[in-house]
């Protein structure tokens, strides 16, 4: 029985031994199995780490590059509030640029030289001011200064208009302006546009031509068929009259054409001028005016035989020291025509120009200085050549001035070389020849220097 | 008696002649209302030098030529119209483009209006040198001439034209790419050819 029970035992011990050895086998295949998937975990934990650690680091770029986009976005800001000033001082610039009114000086001044009395001097300093609205109307004022022979500053406003552009055609000149008989007083008087130093006699003031006018003018131009055509026609107070007193009574010694602000005859004066222009480079003026013009000013002779002048500006009665009365209320308007001729032609660098101008005074019958009626004239020629490529200018002009006193008239020749520093800014030198009434300044030489600058 | 009424009816003239044109007064809405260009260049040249020299269009900035071309409109009597044609010259006259270095000009203003050298010069140039290059204004030369200015070297004669240029001697001053600032350096280079073509003596 213990024999069976051995035997039993070991039949049994052979089979768990039997059923453990393929369990056993199966085992070490798991052990593979996992050992296998571990290390695969490991591997993707690593790659993991990986990817964090890249994603750690990218991060990192990132915040940097967000750190650096916010200095940028800084630096736009800044950016922004320049280009916001920018834009503000470009409106701010752009409304000075095309404003509705328009303020502007312009004008000349010029320095000089004369050899009569040896001295420097200022000629002029005359700025214009131009003040506008839109395209509609113009304030124009030029002021004349200088300095005389005392060094005190003399002042005065050589005109003063308001300009209504009323269409293309018609510009409406009120105030006081220059005179539009001829070219010369108020187109070519200003220094850097005169080719001489001085202006040609019987054109100044006190001279054949009236130089400015108190009233209105109608002014403009048309072209028609490629010819232009320009017009100036006016109505002023006119001007009015200086007598001296001769041995035989009085005669007519000057006219005041200043552009008056009274009208003593209450006659009003009317007069313009035409201007064709046929063809590039020439034009032909026809200038006339008609009106009265009273005496208002006397030269009176006293017993030494000095005359001294005496304005009768309120027209009041005027009693000389000697007792004699002389009431000019009642001095008789004499008849005042002026007439009138110019022409400018223009070659390449070569200019030629002329104007002539008469001014016709009436008689008077009645009055305290009735006498018999007097006539000024003078006429100007003038050639000038621009040498090329030079900036040397000489200019000739021919000048005979005839006034009712011998003193004043007198015929010129104005020999000038000019140099042009630029177009606007001119030295000249001019060498007048003169012949007057001997003993006058009117008969003296003399050399003349001047820098003029128009600006 | 006479002298009166004869002063009488012509202000009553004048007044209804000035009733007259302030009722058709007709100013412009849009200022400065824009002038034509050519027709600028030759009104100016041939009006204002009848009696001064004329001024370099640098000479003055855009505002200032306003005033002063309306100033000299009442002067010389010109119309509204001539007013306006040259204030517009005279305005795209003023603006001066120094010619750069070429690689920069490149850079500056590498546009250009894209046109032939023939169509440049007859949209810009022709007003004042005209069509058969002999000049049409005063100071305009002859190419044809002996001394013509196209004996220049082209960087030269580049140069002046971009610039703007006057002739000592010259009554007038060509303006800068005359008056077209929309032309870049091989604009002018191309007009420069044309002219060359077109005009030089062979």
């Amino acid at each position: 029985m213990r024999k069976h029970n051995n035997v039993f035992k070991q039949k049994k011990l052979a089979l768990i031994i039997a059923a453990l050895l393929p369990l056993s086998a199966n085992a070490d295949v798991k052990y593979d199995e996992l050992k296998a998937q571990v290390e695969a975990l490991q591997n993707q934990l690593n790659q993991v780490q990986l990817v964090l650690q890249e994603y750690q680091n990218q991060s990192e770029k990132s915040n940097q590059q967000v750190e650096e986009l916010k200095k940028e976005v800084a630096q736009n800001d800044n950016l922004n509030q320049e280009i916001a000033d920018i834009k503000k001082e470009v409106s701010s610039a752009g409304e000075w640029r095309n404003p509705n009114t328009l303020i502007h000086m312009s004008g000349y001044a010029d320095i000089g030289y004369s050899s009569v009395n040896d001295s420097y001097s200022i000629g002029n300093f005359t700025p214009i001011f131009h003040y506008q609205y839109k395209d509609l109307v113009m304030l124009e004022a030029e002021l004349e200064m200088a300095i005389d022979a005392q060094g005190e500053t003399e002042m005065g406003l050589e005109y003063i208009t308001i300009d209504l552009f009323l269409n293309d055609y018609v510009t409406f000149v009120g105030g006081r302006f220059l005179s539009p008989i001829g070219q010369f007083r108020q187109n070519l008087h200003p220094s850097w546009i005169n080719k001489q130093v001085s202006a040609p006699p019987g054109f100044g003031h006190d001279g054949a031509a009236p130089t400015s006018e108190m009233g209105f003018q109608l002014r403009g131009g048309f072209e028609l068929a490629e010819k232009n055509l320009n017009y100036a026609f006016y109505v002023s107070n006119g001007p009015e009259l200086i007598a001296e007193q001769g041995h035989d009574g009085f005669e007519l010694e000057g006219i005041i054409a200043e552009g008056l602000a009274r009208d003593s005859d209450k006659n009003k004066t009317f007069g313009g001028r035409l201007g064709f222009i046929p063809m590039n480079g020439l034009e032909i003026g026809l200038s006339a005016a008609t009106g009265k013009a009273s005496v208002t000013e006397v030269e009176l002779e006293d017993a030494g035989g000095h005359t001294a002048q005496y304005a009768f500006a309120d027209m009041v009665n005027y009693k000389s020291e000697e007792g004699d009365t002389i009431d000019l209320h009642d001095e008789q308007a004499r008849d005042y025509n002026v007439i009138g001729f110019d022409f400018a032609y223009r070659l390449n660098n070569f200019q030629l120009r002329g104007e002539y101008v008469k001014t016709k005074i009436g008689e008077a019958t009645r009055g305290e200085t009735a006498s018999e009626g007097a006539n000024w004239s003078s006429w100007f020629t003038q050639a000038s050549y621009l040498i090329p490529n030079s900036k040397w200018e000489p200019a000739i002009r021919y000048t005979d001035f005839t006034a009712p006193a011998a003193a004043v008239s007198q015929e010129q020749w104005a020999l000038g070389i000019n140099y042009q520093f630029t177009s606007s800014v001119i030295g000249k030198a001019t060498y007048e020849i003169n012949d007057g009434l001997s003993g006058f300044r009117t008969d003296e030489n003399r050399l003349l220097l001047q820098l003029a600058y128009g600006f | 008696m006479k002298n009166l009424n004869r002063s009488k009816y012509v202000l009553a003239t004048f007044s209804s002649l000035l009733l007259m044109l302030i009722v058709t007064t007709a100013n412009s809405e849009v200022y400065p209302e824009p002038g034509d260009f050519a027709k600028g260049a030759k009104t100016w040249a041939n009006n204002c030098n009848r009696c001064h020299n004329l001024r370099d269009p640098k000479d003055l900035t855009d505002d200032q030529w306003i005033t002063t071309v309306f100033h000299m409109r009442v002067r010389a009597g010109l119309t509204g119209q001539q007013t306006r044609d040259i204030i517009t010259f005279l305005q795209q006259s003023n603006n001066s483009t120094p010619v750069q270095k070429k690689s920069v000009s490149k850079v500056v203003n590498s546009v250009g209006t894209g046109l032939t050298g023939e169509q440049i010069y007859t949209q810009t140039c022709i007003a004042c040198h005209g069509g058969n290059g002999a000049g049409t204004v005063p100071g305009a030369p002859n190419f044809s001439s002996k001394n013509s200015p196209l004996s220049k070297s082209d960087d030269e004669l580049v140069k002046n034209i971009s610039e703007g240029f006057q002739t000592p001697g010259s009554p007038m001053a060509m303006p800068a790419k005359g008056g077209n600032s929309k032309l870049n350096e091989q604009d002018v280079r191309n007009v420069l050819s044309y002219i060359r073509a077109k005009f030089s003596k062979k």
